[in-house]
């Protein structure tokens, strides 16, 4: 399926003839304080959405709960490997540096190993979140049987 | 307070001081608050609502994972594995309410910094799983105090394992 920005979004899913080296698309979102603050994200801890409170606490701003940048990369790596994310796959991932509000976060990943496994791989891709200037906020990686 | 990440008006300011006030009372670090060997379990039934709940502030719009939706509302939803399906780490991010003791004052303060995850089977939703967390060990670095679990996600009607986790909460 070609979307209209040209982009073929069948063409993301990694194949058993995709290589090491493959890099996934990425994933653009803005860390915005009312979504940082919804109940079920960051409303049981002010540092996540009360500006006054973060302060308080010797934060220049609130911080995103890691956890949203981990799903933002699990998003990448659905895009990429379907349903293989979702079945005997593994996700790593260490919040090295904070989300702080109004960054936008960028995600990445590339294929850094192919292992044989039944008919098929189990692929390795190192993943990780950063903002626009390039500092990484989230590494790690992550694993899943293609074609197996 | 008109902050421009936040924009408030003076009920909504004051509204928000109190909500803040109320978290902070009797709360402790949870360095304290937990003893390695601590088991806690609870039952998280994961309705259509609190898989859009989980997914509207991520901005995850695959409709795998949609058994809810606006003007339909319940549908049985599609996927690779047929109906409606849990997101990958809807599950690990629900761990937080039951690593930290819900029958006690949230240690706010506390910061996630680590999780390992294995997500073995897919999730459908509608399902009742099971979390349950052990606390199995507790350690120093760099001057930094850390919390470290092990967490069994299963069916509580089946019993099928669908998810692992290990992960580490930063302390106070």
């Amino acid at each position: 399926m070609t979307s209209q920005n040209g982009l073929n979004l069948d063409s993301l899913r990694i194949t058993p003839e995709t290589p090491v080296g493959y890099e996934l698309q990425p994933i653009k979102k803005k860390a915005a304080i009312q979504l940082m603050g919804s109940r079920v994200w960051g409303r049981f801890n002010p540092n996540h959405w009360d500006p006054d409170y973060a302060r308080s606490t010797g934060l220049t701003d609130p911080i995103q709960t890691g956890e949203m940048s981990s799903a933002y990369i699990s998003e990448m790596c659905v895009n990429h490997f379907g349903a293989a994310m979702l079945k005997n796959a593994r996700i790593v991932c260490k919040y090295i540096a904070s989300t702080i509000a109004n960054e936008v976060i960028v995600t990445g990943g590339v294929i850094t190993e192919k292992t044989p496994k039944g008919n098929g791989f189990r692929f390795r891709a190192d993943i990780w979140a950063a903002n626009e200037a390039g500092e990484k906020k989230t590494v790690g990686w992550v694993e899943a049987d293609v074609g197996v | 307070m008109n902050n421009e990440l936040k924009p408030q008006s003076a009920v909504q300011e004051a509204q928000t001081r109190a909500f803040v006030g109320a978290l902070q009372q009797g709360s402790q670090t949870y360095w304290d608050m937990v003893e390695i060997g601590d088991e806690l379990s609870r039952d998280l039934h994961i309705t259509p609502e609190l898989v859009i709940l989980y997914l509207d502030p991520v901005e995850d719009y695959n409709p795998w994972y949609e058994g809810w939706r606006m003007n339909s509302w319940h549908i049985d939803g599609e996927s690779p594995f047929g109906g409606a399906i849990v997101p990958p780490l809807l599950v690990s991010h629900f761990v937080l309410s039951v690593q930290f003791d819900h029958t006690k004052p949230f240690a706010i303060g506390s910061i996630h910094t680590f999780h390992d995850s294995e997500i073995l089977e897919p999730i459908p939703v509608g399902a009742t799983v099971r979390i349950t967390t052990r606390a199995i060990d507790k350690y120093e670095k760099r001057g930094r105090r850390y919390v470290r679990h092990e967490v069994h996600v299963t069916d509580t009607a089946t019993g099928m394992l669908y998810f692992r986790e290990v992960r580490d909460i930063l302390s106070l």
